[in-house]
C-alpha cells in the first residue's frame, strides 16, 4: 500500500543531518505534509488519531524515526499533527457485492422444480384409485412436508454457521431420519385404515422425493434435481399426451418409481462429496462416530474432566431440535392447508374438487415467483436502508415495497392460473367448469398467504404465521360443511391477517439487518 | 487456587502463538485450577487443543449465535431507554470524562444483564431509532459520510455482539485472567463487579491497534466505524484501567497501553519462553550456507522482502541457498503462489525452496547456517526465541519486541528493507566466527531470560500476589527491563476472530 515508506524506514538518520526540530518540538512541515500525502487515505478516512498512529507503525515508522525525522515527539504525537492537518473525508468503501444478484433465475428454477411433480400426479391416477388410497397419500404429503421444511431449516442454519461440509454431513443423518419417519407413518396409516400396499408404496415414493430434493436444494444442486425430476416428468408427460394408452401404463409407472430413488441416490453423492467422504465405507465409519454425539447437531467440543459432557450434548441437539419445530409445524399446516380440500372433495363435483386440482400446479409453479417477490423485496429494502437517513421515512416506504411485492405476486399466480385453467381446457385434458372460480380464487388468497408466510419466516418471524395459518386450516374443518365458502373465507382472512402482520414487522428497520 | 481465563478466537479453538502460550502456562502450573471461558464466534469452531487435566471447565461465550433462549426473559425486563441513550452518548462524546461515563453504563448494563436481556434491548427498533437521531444531531444536513438508516442497523447490530460476553453468567474464581484485552476483558469485568475478583490482562499484540487495522480498509461506512472503533477504544481503556495487573508480552506495547490510561506501576512485561528440553544446542552446521525461516506463510511475515533479500545474497555467495518452513493458513495460499512467482522472477526458485509444515520444528533451526525473520508485525516471535535457545545466529526485522528478544545477540534490520537484510545475511554467513559467537551467546540469552519457567515462575508470584488481595510490589511491577523501547509496528496477528467477522 504504502511502499514509498520504505525508504524512510530504511534509513532513519539519512535526513539528519538537515534542519533539526525547533526548540517548540514542532514538527518539520515539509516532511510531515509528503507523509500525509503517502497516508492521504488513511489521514481522511481516520475515526481518530490512533487510526494514523496503528498504520503508521505498520509501515515500520517507529518513534525514533518520528522524533529524527519529523521531530515529533513519538508515533502517537506525529500522528496527531497528522490528523490535525488532513481534513475528514472519508472515503466510501467499496459497495458489498450483491448476494442475490444471481437468485431470481434460481428462483425462476425452483418454481418449475416445484411444479413439474404435479405433471406426474394424472400418470398415477391408475395408482391412485380408492379413498384408501388418498389418505395413505394424505398421510405421506403432510408428514413429508413436515420433515423437509424442519431439515431445511437445520441444514440451512448449518451451513450459514459451519458451512457447506458440516451441513452435508447433517443434511445426511437428517435425511435418513427423516425417510424412516416417513415410513413409520405410512406404516402405521396402512395398519390403521388399512390402505392398500401400491398406495403406500407411493406415498413413500413422493415422501423419499420430497426429502432427497430438499437435501439437493439446501446444497444448491437444482442441476441435479432437474436430472431426478427427468424420468418421471418425461415419462408422465408422454404418457398422457398419447392419451393414456393402458399398455404404456405400467411403462409411466416405471419411470415415476425412478423419481424418489434417484432424489435418495445422488442427494447422498451430492452430500457426501460436500462433506468430503470418500464412499459408503468412509459415510458408514462417520455416521457411526456421529452417532455417538447424538445427531451429530452439536458443535464439536470434547468432554472435560468431571463434566457430565453426554447429557449437555443431548440437551444441545434437543435444543437445536426444538428451534426446527416451528418449520415443521408450518410444514404440516401448509400441506394442511394445501390438500384438505382436495382431500375432503368438496360436495358438488362428484367428490373431486376439480377447482383444487386446476390449481395446484399454476400454485406451485407460482411458488418461484413467491421466490422471486421475496429476493425483490430484500433487494428493495436494502437499497432504501441505504437511502434513507430516518426510521419513519424507512417505516413508510418499506411498506409500500412490500405491497409491490405482494401484488407481483399475486398477479403472476393469476396470470399462471389462468394460463393453466385455459391450456388445460383447450387441450380437453380436463372439463372446466367456469364453477371452479370460487375454488380458483380461495387458493390465489391461499397463494398470496403462503408468499407472506414465506416472507416473514425469510425475515426470522415465525411463530405468527404458524399460529395464524393453523387457526385458518381450523376454520377450514370447521367450516367444511359451507364448502367453497368456508375455504374462501379462511384462505381470505388468512390472507388479510398475515399481510397486516407483515406491514407491522417488515416496516421496522432492525428487521432488515444482515 | 481457581484461575478463570478468558480467551477471544484463541486457545483451546486457534492455533498460534497466543494458543501456545495458554496452553504452556495452564500445563505448567498443574497446582492452580483453570477455568477457561473462550469467547467464539458461531460455536461451530472445532476445538484444535486437547485441554490439561487441570482445566476443570470449559464455557464458550457464542459472539454471533442466536440469543432467542433469553428473548422471553427480555420481554420482561426491558433495557431501559436511558441506558441505551447513554451508551451511545458516550460513543459519540471524545471528551475525556466520556470515559468515566462508559465506564459507569459499562457496569449498569452488567448489572441490568443479571436479570435482563441486554441483547434485546439494543437489538430494538428502539435502539435503532435513538442512534439515528443522536447521529442526526450530530451531523446537520448532507455531507461527507452521513449515516444512513442500514448504518444505524450495523453499528447497533456490532454493538449487541459484541457486548454478549459481558451477560455471561460471571465465573467464580481466585483470579481472573484476560489473555486480550477488548471483548475478552467482559467476562473477566462481570466476575469482578460480582464477586471482587482482581483481574489480570496479558497481551501479546495490541488489541486496539489491531482493531484499527482491521478496520481501515472496510467494510463499514465511517459513521459505523467511527462508533464501533470508539467503543473498543473506551472498553481497552477500561480494561487496563479495571485491571490489578497488566503483563504485555513484550516491552514496546506499554506505549500504546499507557496511552490509553494504563497505570505504569501495574505494567509488568512477562516474555514468552520456550522449554530448553525441547530445543537443545544444534551440533554443527548445514554443509551449504543456508538461511532458514520458519512460519505461517502469511503477507504480514513479508516474504516478498526475504526473497528480494536472498536474491542479493546469491550475489555474492551464489552456493547459497533459503529454505521456508510452514504452510499458509487454510484456504489462503494465495501468498504463497505469489511468494512462488517472484522466486521464479527472480531466478532464484531452485535455491529458494518452500519446504512446508516439519513435523519437528528442530529439523527447521537445524537445516540453516542463520535464521531470519522479515516480518513487518510482531508480537514476541516464538520462531525467533526458539531459533536462540537452538543456538543459532538470526537475522530480524526491527518490530514488535523483535530488538528486545535479540538483544546483541543478532543483527536486526529495518522492516520492508531487502538491502540490510541481505547485507545482515551476507556479514553472518560469511564471518564464521561471528556467527558462531552470536549463536552462542543468543543461546545463552535466551536461557536466562525466554524460558517457559521463567514466565511460569512469574505468573506463579502475580498469582500468589493477587489471590491474598495485594497489589504486585512495586519493585517487582517495574523490573529492569532489558531493553529499552525502540521500534514498530502492530502486534501479533491472533485476534482472527472478530465479532464482524462472524456468519456472513
Amino acid at each position: 500500500m504504502m511502499s514509498r515508506t520504505v525508504s524512510i524506514a530504511q534509513d532513519p538518520k539519512a535526513n539528519a543531518n538537515g534542519l533539526l526540530p525547533s526548540a517548540a518540538g514542532m514538527t518539520r512541515a515539509r516532511d510531515v505534509d509528503e507523509l500525509c500525502q503517502q497516508f492521504i487515505e488513511v489521514c481522511q478516512s481516520a475515526v481518530d488519531p490512533m487510526e494514523i498512529s496503528s498504520a503508521l507503525e505498520f509501515d515500520g515508522l517507529s518513534d525514533q524515526i518520528a522524533r529524527q525525522r519529523y521531530g515529533a515527539r513519538d508515533v502517537f504525537a506525529l500522528a496527531d499533527e497528522m490528523y490535525r492537518r488532513v481534513p475528514r473525508r472519508p472515503a466510501e468503501p467499496p459497495p458489498s457485492a450483491d448476494p442475490w444478484k444471481n437468485s431470481k433465475l434460481r428462483a425462476a428454477l425452483h418454481g418449475l422444480l416445484y411444479g413439474l411433480p404435479t405433471v406426474c400426479f394424472p400418470a398415477a391416477a391408475g395408482l391412485l384409485s380408492g379413498s384408501h388410497v388418498l389418505r395413505a397419500l394424505v398421510v405421506a404429503l403432510l408428514t413429508s412436508w413436515a420433515l423437509s421444511q424442519a431439515l431445511a431449516y437445520l441444514g440451512y442454519v448449518r451451513l450459514g454457521r459451519a458451512g457447506s461440509a458440516a451441513a452435508a454431513r447433517l443434511l445426511l443423518v437428517g435425511m435418513t431420519v427423516t425417510v424412516a419417519g416417513v415410513a413409520l407413518a405410512l406404516a402405521m396409516a396402512g395398519l390403521v385404515a388399512h390402505a392398500r400396499v401400491t398406495g403406500l408404496i407411493f406415498g413413500f415414493g413422493l415422501g423419499a422425493y420430497m426429502l432427497g430434493a430438499t437435501v439437493l436444494l439446501v446444497l444448491g444442486a437444482e442441476g441435479l434435481l432437474l436430472v431426478v425430476l427427468a424420468p418421471g416428468v418425461l415419462g408422465s408427460a408422454a404418457f398422457l399426451l398419447l392419451g393414456r394408452p393402458a399398455g404404456l401404463e405400467h411403462a409411466a409407472w416405471a419411470t415415476l418409481a425412478a423419481t424418489p430413488l434417484l432424489a435418495l441416490g445422488l442427494a447422498t453423492v451430492r452430500a457426501c462429496r460436500e462433506a468430503g467422504i470418500p464412499g459408503p465405507r468412509g459415510l458408514r465409519d462417520r455416521l457411526d462416530r456421529r452417532g455417538e454425539r447424538g445427531l451429530g447437531l452439536l458443535r464439536r467440543r470434547s468432554r472435560l474432566p468431571g463434566q457430565p459432557g453426554p447429557a449437555a450434548d443431548r440437551l444441545a441437539v434437543l435444543s437445536q431440535l426444538r428451534e426446527a419445530l416451528p418449520s415443521a409445524g408450518f410444514g404440516l399446516v401448509a400441506a394442511g392447508l394445501l390438500v384438505f380440500p382436495v382431500a375432503v372433495g368438496l360436495p358438488g363435483h362428484h367428490g373431486v374438487n376439480t377447482g383444487a386440482v386446476l390449481a395446484s400446479l399454476p400454485l406451485a409453479l407460482s411458488m418461484g415467483m413467491a421466490e422471486w417477490s421475496l429476493i425483490w423485496f430484500r433487494r428493495r429494502t436494502q437499497r432504501l436502508l441505504r437511502n434513507t437517513q430516518s426510521l419513519p421515512a424507512f417505516t413508510r416506504r418499506a411498506r409500500v415495497v412490500l405491497f409491490g411485492a405482494l401484488a407481483q405476486y399475486l398477479m403472476a399466480a393469476a396470470l399462471l392460473i389462468a394460463a393453466v385453467v385455459s391450456v388445460a381446457s383447450a387441450t380437453r385434458l380436463v372439463q372446466p367448469h367456469w364453477a371452479v372460480l370460487p375454488e380458483v380464487s380461495a387458493y390465489l388468497a391461499l397463494g398470496g398467504a403462503m408468499f407472506l408466510a414465506l416472507l416473514l419466516q425469510a425475515f426470522g418471524s415465525r411463530a405468527f404465521p404458524l399460529l395464524a395459518c393453523a387457526v385458518a386450516l381450523a376454520l377450514e374443518i370447521l367450516w367444511r360443511d359451507l364448502g367453497v365458502l368456508g375455504q374462501i373465507v379462511a384462505c381470505v382472512e388468512l390472507l388479510v391477517v398475515l399481510a397486516g402482520y407483515a406491514t407491522l414487522t417488515l416496516g421496522r428497520a432492525v428487521r432488515h439487518a444482515f | 487456587m481457581k484461575i478463570a481465563m478468558m480467551t477471544e478466537g484463541t486457545y483451546p479453538y486457534g492455533f498460534g502463538g497466543v494458543s501456545v502460550w495458554c496452553d504452556q502456562i495452564i500445563r505448567g502450573m498443574p497446582g492452580y485450577d483453570f477455568q477457561l471461558v473462550s469467547i467464539v464466534a458461531t460455536g461451530a469452531e472445532p476445538m484444535v487443543w486437547s485441554l490439561p487435566r487441570n482445566v476443570s471447565s470449559l464455557s464458550t461465550v457464542l459472539l454471533w449465535g442466536s440469543a432467542s433462549a433469553s428473548r422471553a426473559q427480555g420481554r420482561r425486563y426491558a433495557l431501559p431507554r436511558r441506558l441505551v441513550g447513554e451508551l451511545i452518548g458516550t460513543l459519540l462524546d471524545s471528551s475525556a470524562k466520556a470515559q468515566a461515563r462508559f465506564a459507569h453504563v459499562l457496569y449498569e448494563l452488567w448489572e441490568f444483564g443479571q436479570h435482563g436481556n441486554i441483547s434485546a434491548g439494543l437489538a430494538s427498533e428502539n435502539a435503532v431509532r435513538l442512534l439515528s437521531e443522536a447521529w442526526a444531531d450530530r451531523w446537520p444536513g448532507a455531507g461527507h459520510a452521513t449515516p444512513n438508516m442500514h448504518d444505524a442497523v450495523t453499528a447497533m447490530q456490532l454493538l449487541d455482539h459484541s457486548l454478549r460476553p459481558l451477560a455471561h453468567p460471571p465465573v467464580q474464581a481466585d483470579i481472573a485472567h484476560a489473555v486480550t484485552n477488548g471483548l475478552g476483558v467482559l467476562p473477566a469485568l462481570a466476575a469482578k463487579w460480582r464477586y471482587g475478583t482482581p483481574i489480570i490482562v496479558t497481551e501479546h499484540g495490541v488489541y486496539l491497534r489491531e482493531q484499527y487495522m482491521q478496520n481501515t480498509n472496510g467494510p463499514y461506512r465511517w459513521p459505523v466505524k467511527a462508533l464501533h472503533l470508539g467503543f473498543m477504544r473506551r472498553l481497552c481503556a477500561l480494561g487496563y484501567n479495571e485491571a490489578t495487573t497488566i503483563t504485555p508480552g513484550n516491552v514496546y506495547n506499554r506505549r500504546w497501553e499507557e496511552r490509553l490510561g494504563a497505570d505504569p506501576a501495574r505494567i509488568r512485561t512477562v516474555y514468552n519462553g520456550v522449554d530448553p528440553a525441547n530445543f537443545p544446542a544444534l551440533d554443527g552446521e548445514p554443509e551449504t550456507p543456508t538461511i532458514s525461516w520458519v512460519g505461517r506463510i502469511d503477507p504480514i511475515k513479508d516474504l516478498e522482502t526475504l526473497l528480494r533479500a536472498f536474491a542479493l545474497v546469491r550475489q555474492k555467495m551464489p552456493a547459497a541457498r533459503l529454505r521456508m518452513f510452514g504452510s499458509p493458513p487454510r484456504g489462503r495460499d494465495s501468498y504463497l503462489q505469489r511468494c512462488q512467482a517472484l522466486a521464479a522472477e527472480l531466478g532464484i526458485d531452485k535455491a529458494a525452496t518452500f519446504e512446508g509444515r516439519v513435523a519437528n520444528i528442530r529439523d527447521a533451526y537445524d537445516a540453516g547456517s542463520i535464521v531470519a525473520l522479515s516480518s513487518v508485525s510482531e508480537g514476541f516471535p516464538y520462531s525467533l526465541i526458539e531459533a536462540m535457545t537452538c543456538g543459532r545466529a538470526c537475522v530480524a526485522t526491527d518490530v514488535g519486541g523483535v530488538t528486545e528478544a535479540v538483544g546483541d545477540t543478532g543483527l536486526v534490520v529495518p522492516p520492508r528493507s531487502p538491502e540490510p537484510m541481505a547485507e545482515a545475511c551476507l556479514t553472518l554467513l560469511q564471518d564464521d566466527e561471528m556467527r558462531h559467537r552470536l549463536g552462542a551467546a543468543a543461546r545463552l540469552r535466551a536461557l536466562e531470560n525466554f524460558t517457559v519457567d521463567a514466565a511460569i515462575n512469574t505468573f506463579d508470584e502475580i498469582y500468589s500476589f493477587l489471590s491474598r488481595g495485594r497489589p504486585l510490589p512495586v519493585a517487582v511491577a517495574a523490573p529492569t527491563e532489558p531493553f529499552a523501547a525502540v521500534p514498530s509496528v502492530i502486534g501479533s496477528e491472533e485476534h482472527d476472530l472478530l465479532p464482524w467477522e462472524g456468519v456472513r
